[in-house]
């Protein structure tokens, strides 16, 4: 036993539980033992992190505590079954879609699943939305590199994928004076993390760009590379952009696990059969860990953290202009402390997220405490916003390491397996760099076999569904005469039209739910919460994609809307979307 | 339709009150038209096939579908117009009127005028989140308004086994249609101590079928990965948060929610008017005119009716009065109707505007909680314009009065009064 591991393992035992033994797994700290709680086993892994090992693995386990296996896709069928692929990216995050599009420039064949019906269906849908100027993290860190590269980026990216982008600034303030020193903390770390235009603002400042913020404003800093977007329709756009240009894309499909040969994956083993790829990208999100040991191959450990997420009405929009956030001050292991509050790419006033430590990778249950919590925080930066501002609030869960911070690399010991790991905040701002970083490591990896080359016809552009309620009363008309369904709105508080959920519905990644649909198009997703154009959404779903009604799900697998006919059935089809 | 169309009074939803409104200007002799959202005119009463409407206005106990259809055909006969599928985008305020945007089908994006405007707008029910429920987000949690619209317009069941959170009207109804369309109604559950719906309806809906409702009670948490598996239901203190310790779990497949209606005014709103924090709705003068002058509010827009007849008697009231809006040359001097929190949870009109001829005034209100044998006053100075003896008020059934003002010299007062004396 090294020096090193002895001094760890001796500091762990004292400080925290006798139970905890360590070793060393190639260039890994492993930690093993049962201890009494999920406090001790991340205060283990955090202390154990950064000490010179290139990661923590931990295979402790807490006394009574019952962690459930990855839900699993309901569907098991043999339509991937001797698929070989040039690429297999596991994962339909940001992430995955984004490194899907940028390998589709390329002469090679690419297929990514997911396990879940949709893509943006963990962390990817359950953010703020937040293009971050790249402050928080550490300099010289890989996230404070991908941050900033990747919010540079953006305004091409969103612009080739057709995905609104606001960069509206953040604005961090503080409310004593004295903390204006701060500023020459912050101009040194943006000048280290190439961050450009930090401002200073005095009180009268912040006030005259953000009139109705709390008077008790002392200052603030302007960041005006922050930038807001959808990151589930940005995501979404990514694979819909991989998709025309040959991607493949398999839903409701999960990795059971891989045969290696030595050191290379020889196939990887799914519900829907054996894929046999040349390399394969790890883009799992929370369970890249897990990835990474089916391929013997796991040096990290993902420890979720959850945050929750307060959505206000955007008749509230109209009182923000950016991002505001607290100084989050600036923890040293850039841990993401509580969020801000955000005037979203829709006009919601979005707040949080908050962050805390504990077991579940896909508990997206949301409680009391923290909500309140939230409310509490931040209502009073804005005084006129109240609790009936709220109209809905949810749940997300980062993939956070031990060591906080990305893993973007090769494998060191498998030669196809390329990792993209520990993807939490700054995530959504870096994943176009990410995307890029990867493109290059899987160019890398495939030529070592075959020979990688452009394609000729690549198409960087992707069209949106039009957002008929953002256009000209001209312009509307005429999409409106071309197609009139654009003109019958189902969805009264976003004014969404039935043309652009059948858009939505037959999307080139088709989408039969009724979460889908709001993520494309935000049927439903506005103050009434679908309470009138629901069964509007059912039916129009049932009517593009054929089958029964009672099909129809919320979010694929068996989470069906309605359970069977009434006595007399149905007999009315009053609908309106039935015509 | 040409895009330059002026009209004298333009109402904005066909539901009861609109179309009550719209009859009203007709009848009065203004050029009226009817906009409407949805496909066919009778808003809301569509879905609400159960009867008891219309023994107010017609004598007579009618299913919401007959109930609209009378109105339907009463506009009919007046020749008004109802624009249906279409949308209004924005209301823009006009030195002459209104302008208004909207989109439909046929015509794209297009604009009329108005003199006056009648918003009838209907309302929303409260969600989930509104009333803070947490745990997990399965399908199968749905307004009751939704479910009944599952149920009766389309033929389909949201359950099987459910649990109903909230008295309301729509809630208890529900309990009563799901039970005979054979989904088990585990229970009704009420955060409140005392029911939210009309006491005819806790005994037509809930004791006639044997649903237990469950005072001061409320869901906690909702479990269930894709389909709801149970509740979590906890009781509740009297300022309605969760006693600790007291969680059950009830298992079902579905969350009816009847916690409550928010009337539709994000058109007022965004115009800019005044609204009344205990209704959600405009304040308005007892010719229904809202803080801007030419805009009118009525029915479940102007604040939650338990009873269409009245919603329909606003809508009328609001319509005559819009009609008679652009024969007016005199200013309004409005008069503050004062009342206390303690008493009443809301009264409308809130004011009276003291220059109207319109002196025969129609108050609605609701007493805060249940009170037995107490007297409604109304003082204008030591005057006493009113007093009534109540056996009973409740709060889920609005209490209506009427006033004539004529005996009355209002233009020196600065302020009316509703009071609740003891009995």
């Amino acid at each position: 036993m090294s020096k090193l591991l002895k001094r760890i393992e001796n500091e762990l035992q004292k400080t925290i539980s006798k139970a905890i033994s360590c070793s060393e797994w190639r260039s890994s700290i492993v930690l093993e033992g049962e201890v009494n709680s999920w406090d001790e086993l991340m205060s283990a892994g955090l202390r154990a992190a950064n000490r010179g090992y290139k990661g923590v693995v931990n295979k402790m386990t807490v006394k009574g505590l019952f962690i459930p296996e990855p839900k699993n896709p309901a569907v098991n069928d043999y339509s991937l079954e001797h698929k070989k692929v040039d690429v297999l990216i596991i994962g339909g995050g940001v992430i995955g879609c984004s490194i899907a599009r940028e390998l589709s420039k390329w002469n090679i064949s690419v297929l990514l699943v997911e396990k879940e019906e949709d893509l943006a269906m963990h962390a990817s849908s359950r953010n703020d939305g937040m293009v971050h100027p790249g402050i928080e993290p550490k300099p010289g860190s890989k996230k404070a590199y991908f941050n900033v590269k990747g919010n540079e980026m953006y305004t091409k990216v969103a612009e080739e994928l057709d995905v609104p982008l606001r960069r509206s600034g953040s604005v961090v303030i503080y409310d004593s004076y004295w903390l204006k020193f701060i500023y020459p903390f912050f101009k040194k770390r943006a000048a280290q993390n190439g961050i450009k235009g930090l401002r200073h603002l005095s009180k009268a400042e912040v006030k005259e760009r953000e009139p109705y913020i709390t008077d008790s404003v002392a200052g603030g800093l302007l960041f005006p590379s922050t930038a807001v977007l959808s990151p589930y329709r940005l995501t979404i756009a990514y694979a819909e952009n991989a998709m025309i240009n040959g991607a493949e894309i398999s839903l409701n499909t999960i990795v059971k696990s891989m045969k290696l040969d030595g050191n290379r994956i020889i196939s990887v083993e799914t519900n829907k059969g054996t894929v046999y790829p040349k390399a394969v990208i790890n883009a799992a999100g929370v369970f890249t860990d897990k990835i990474a040991a089916m391929a013997n191959d796991q040096f990290f450990t993902i420890h979720p953290r959850k945050g929750q997420v307060l959505l206000l009405d955007k008749k509230k929009g109209s009182i923000l202009t950016s991002v505001i956030g607290k100084p989050s001050f600036v923890n040293v292991k850039g841990v993401t402390k509580g969020g801000g509050i955000v005037k979203t790419i829709e006009d919601n006033i979005l707040i949080g997220p908050d962050a805390y430590e504990q077991p579940y990778r896909e508990d997206y249950t949301t409680n009391r405490e923290n909500i309140e919590g939230l409310m509490k925080k931040h209502f009073p930066v804005l005084p006129t916003l109240t609790p009936a501002d709220i109209i809905t609030y949810f749940a997300g869960i980062r993939a956070s390491t031990f060591e906080e911070d990305f893993i973007i690399e090769r494998s060191e010991y498998v030669k196809n397996l390329i990792h993209s790991a520990g993807i939490q905040s700054p995530g959504l701002a870096s994943a176009p760099a990410i995307a890029e970083e990867i493109e290059r490591l899987t160019c890398e990896t495939l030529q070592e076999v075959m020979e990688v080359k452009r394609k000729v016809n690549w198409n960087p552009r992707r069209k949106g569904i039009p957002e008929l309620h953002r256009m000209t009363a001209e312009e509307r008309s005429r999409f409106i005469k071309e197609r009139p369904d654009y003109g019958v709105i189902v969805c009264r508080c976003e004014e969404i039209s039935k043309g652009e959920i059948i858009d939505a519905i037959n999307s080139p990644i088709q989408c039969n739910t009724v979460d889908g649909i709001k993520r494309r198009v935000r049927a439903g997703l506005g103050r009434c919460q679908g309470g009138f154009c629901l069964p509007h959404v059912v039916k129009l779903i049932q009517t593009q994609s054929g089958g029964s009604i009672t099909e129809v799900t919320k979010k694929g697998n068996s989470s069906y809307m309605l359970t069977g006919e009434t006595k007399t059935g149905n007999i009315s089809g009053g609908c309106q979307c039935e015509k | 339709m040409k895009s330059s169309s002026t009209y004298d009074v333009i109402v904005l939803g066909a539901g009861p009150a609109g179309l009550a409104a719209g009859y009203a200007a007709s009848k009065a002799g203004a050029s009226t038209l009817i906009i409407e959202r949805e496909e066919r005119a009778g808003g809301i009463l569509k879905q609400c096939i159960h009867d008891g409407f219309g023994i107010i206005r017609f004598q007579q106990k009618l299913t919401g579908p007959e109930y609209a259809e009378r109105y339907i055909r009463l506009v009919e006969e007046q020749a008004v117009t109802v624009l249906t599928s279409t949308f209004v985008i924005k209301v823009n305020k006009k030195e002459d009127g209104f302008e208004l945007q909207l989109v439909n089908e046929k015509s794209g994006v297009f604009s009329l005028k108005a003199k006056a405007l009648v918003l009838a707008n209907g309302c929303r029910e409260r969600t989930s989140k509104q009333v803070f429920i947490h745990g997990a987000r399965p399908a199968g949690v749905y307004s009751a308004g939704t479910a009944q619209y599952f149920v009766n317009i389309m033929g389909y069941l949201p359950c099987k086994r459910c649990v109903i959170l909230g008295s309301g009207d729509i809630g208890l109804i529900m309990a009563r249609r799901l039970t005979l369309e054979g989904t088990e109604v585990v229970g009704v559950y009420e955060a409140k101590s005392t029911p939210s719906g009309l006491a005819r309806n806790i005994s037509q809906c809930l004791e006639d079928y044997n649903i237990p409702l469950h005072l001061s009670h409320t869901v906690t948490r909702i479990i269930g990965t894709d389909r709801v598996e149970a509740v979590e239901i906890s009781k509740v203190d009297e300022a309605m948060r969760p006693i600790a310790g007291t969680q059950q779990l009830v298992e079902c497949d579905g969350l009816i929610l009847s916690v409550g209606l928010i009337p539709e005014n994000e058109i007022a709103e965004d115009l800019g008017i005044k609204l009344d924090a205990s209704t959600k709705g405009p304040l308005v003068d007892q010719n229904f005119m809202t803080s801007m002058e030419g805009v009118f509010s009525c029915g479940n827009a102007l604040h939650v009716n338990d009873l269409v007849d009245y919603v329909s008697e606003s809508g009328e009231l609001a319509g005559e009065f819009a009609a008679a809006y652009g024969r007016r040359h005199s200013e309004r001097r409005l008069v503050d109707i004062g009342y206390s929190n303690k008493d009443f949870l809301y009264v409308v009109p809130q004011y009276i505007d003291a220059a109207s001829d319109n002196k025969n005034v129609v108050l609605y209100f609701r007493s805060r909680d249940v009170r037995y044998d107490a007297k409604v006053a109304i003082k204008c100075g030591n005057d006493k314009l009113h007093e009534k003896k109540h056996s009973v008020m409740r709060p889920p059934e609005m209490e209506k009065l009427e006033l004539d003002l004529n005996k009355l010299d209002i233009n020196g007062a600065n302020k009316l009064e509703i009071l609740m004396l003891e009995g």
